[in-house]
């Protein structure tokens, strides 16, 4: 009797406790991309943690912006990761709130590019990633961002449409390349224009880029270091650059919703991302690469990431307010000389 | 069939409901979006989109595409068709499986094997330097030749299906009686088979002009954003832009040109007719 007693009452405990933790609820939005491993490494592990919900929304950074923008006054989302420049577009918005450092006990293990990349106090980077040129080794030579349009080279190349999240950082490279350093990139889109016959595709995805490296369609892209993974499974000899000028890159950030009425949890789940465990199994699934200082890898996931702190302090990034403020010119100057 | 009119309507009615509320009010809620400006009706957001040359290439890009890809499949539509339906009926009938089977395999992979059919290192390229005619292989991918072959892949064996259809009611003497009384090909084609078997060519036309102009990944993976398409322009004005205002503006002009083109197609076939 007293037995059933006992569990009577630890299975009413447990239920009064599963009920309480149903309650809380994170709601949280996200890039599309490597949601399994996500839901592994950082979602399901989080529940077990704080012993709430999280709901995931996914999409790509316009849509979910936009959708924070139509709910301003009653937010539905609590915190979000999003691009640098896409966190001050929502700063500037007043779709954000200042991030409460104190309360990530993970803050100072950021490599210094992550700790508050736009100087607002509103976003808090947890990734990174260079983006340089993939190119065949043994077909061109690439030493700088401007060999990309020489004419031996120029007629093997895919270059990123200036839509995409590479086609801005790499458009900056060629300006400093070409001597020309504006903000505008009008010498590097005019230059990119000129050449617009003899480049193979201007991309959108760089999924694609592989199958035509593997048919020799091209032989150099620019691209982001998430990508590169699968060139090196091509039997081709391929090289990732290291222009003189310096290689480019992004940053993703996390950002906290104005209104969010589940600010701790919010910072709670910040702190977890960014804690050296998650950071590290991230990093070694190949998802995202470490902002946190405190991650060791092994030297073959390394070599598959954006990894290290000399790295870190080399990556030339467009300012945010740069590209916030050129967005719209750059590309309409695109349009008009390399989209039609 | 029915005893009154009202028997058959509520049959009708379930469907009718259910077109209405999950297509014809968000397709009207969509494109009133174009019409509008700050609760406003106007034709302003058209005006604006025909202003940028970069919107009336692309118009005029797929328009051009659209119908040569749909004459092409109309000439190499009636050869095909023609032969099959002149075979023994055994014979038809596996081939008429052929020109369907394209059909029940998925575009995004019939548009990826283009892709290694036309690269440089292609089968296309590898045959033409083989015989001699370049040294140098061909761009082709990327190309509105690329797209256009893409198209005409995707689309034609819709063409050959109408046109089968149609050349089956031909009657079986029109064709002898016309060559015994002194036509030659060319007039019996065009005074006997093309009046007899238009509405299969208006059908088969109209599939594959709206096909051609709607397509999204033929023309997004084969043309890339080198060979911007209408529909390629508005997924463009929707994920990156966030402009649904023009994104609703190309999905009425797209609504537009196929009815037009089936209007036209019509017109094209009686007019032949009384002649």
């Amino acid at each position: 009797m007293n037995k059933l007693f006992y569990l009577s009452a630890a299975a009413l405990a447990l239920a009064a406790g599963s009920a309480q933790a149903q309650d809380k609820t994170l709601t949280i939005s996200v890039y599309a991309f490597a949601q399994d491993e996500f839901k592994e490494i950082v979602y399901d592990p989080f529940e077990a943690q704080c012993g709430c919900k999280l709901v995931v929304e996914t999409g790509n950074s316009v849509e979910r912006l936009a959708k924070m923008e139509a709910n301003k006054a009653n937010p539905v989302i609590d915190m979000a990761v999003v691009s640098m420049a896409d966190a001050l577009s929502a700063a500037r918005s007043d779709l954000t709130e200042t991030i409460d450092t104190s309360k990530l006990s993970n803050y100072d293990k950021l490599y210094d590019i992550a700790k508050d990349p736009n100087g607002d106090g509103m976003s808090v980077g947890y990734t990174f990633y260079a983006t340089s040129i993939a190119y065949r080794t043994d077909k061109v030579k690439i030493e700088s961002w401007a060999d990309l349009l020489k004419d031996d080279v120029v007629s093997h190349v895919a270059f990123p449409n200036v839509t995409t999240n590479q086609g801005p950082p790499a458009l900056y490279m060629l300006g400093q390349a070409l001597g020309a350093d504006t903000p505008d990139l009008k010498a590097a889109i005019e230059a990119v224009g000129e050449k617009k016959d003899e480049i193979v595709t201007f991309y959108v995805k760089s999924s694609q880029l592989v199958q035509l490296m593997q048919q020799e369609e091209i032989w150099a892209a620019p691209i982001g270091r998430f990508s590169w993974a699968p060139f090196t499974k091509l039997d081709l000899p391929i090289g990732w650059a290291t222009p003189k000028e310096g290689q480019t890159g992004g940053m993703n950030v996390m950002i906290l919703a104005k209104g969010s009425k589940n600010q701790d949890l919010a910072h709670e789940f910040m702190d977890f991302w960014l804690s050296t465990e998650v950071q590290t199994k991230l990093a070694e699934a190949l998802v995202d690469s470490p902002a946190n200082s405190e991650v060791v890898v092994s030297d073959e996931v390394a070599g598959n990431i954006t990894y290290g702190e000399e790295t870190a302090k080399s990556l030339k990034l467009i300012p945010s307010d740069v590209a916030l403020d050129n967005r719209d010119a750059w590309l309409s100057e695109w349009n008009a000389k390399v989209g039609q | 069939m029915f005893q009154n009119r009202t028997e058959a309507l509520a049959l009708a009615l379930p469907a009718a409901v259910f077109a209405a509320l999950v297509f014809v009010v968000p397709v009207v809620l969509l494109l009133s979006e174009g019409f509008k400006s700050a609760d406003q009706w106007t034709l302003s957001a058209y005006v604006d989109f025909f202003s940028q040359s970069l919107n009336r290439t692309v118009f005029l890009r797929t328009l051009k595409l659209g119908a040569l890809v749909t004459l092409a499949a109309a000439v190499i539509g009636y050869a095909t068709a023609y032969a099959i339906v002149s075979l023994p009926p055994g014979a038809k009938g596996k081939m008429i499986g052929l020109v369907v089977l394209p059909l029940m395999i998925s575009p995004v992979a019939r548009t990826y094997a283009w892709i290694v059919i036309l690269g440089r290192t292609g089968i296309v390229n590898q045959a033409l330097m083989a015989v001699g005619l370049t040294d140098e292989p061909f761009r082709i991918l990327f190309t509105e030749t690329a797209v256009f072959i893409g198209l005409l892949q995707l689309f034609l064996p819709l063409m050959v299906i109408s046109l089968i259809s149609a050349l089956e009611n031909l009657p079986r003497d029109a064709v002898p009686a016309a060559r015994v009384l002194g036509a030659n090909w060319f007039q019996v084609f065009w005074k006997v088979i093309l009046p007899l078997t238009r509405e299969g060519l208006v059908v088969g036309g109209t599939l594959v002009f709206t096909g051609s102009m709607t397509a999204y990944i033929t023309p997004a993976i084969l043309g890339g954003s080198k060979v911007l398409m209408l529909e390629t322009l508005l997924y463009q004005q929707v994920t990156v832009a966030n402009n649904f205002v023009s994104a609703s503006v190309i999905a009425f002009i797209l609504i537009v040109m196929s009815f037009a083109a089936n209007i036209l197609l019509k017109r094209i076939a009686t007019a032949r007719n009384r002649t």
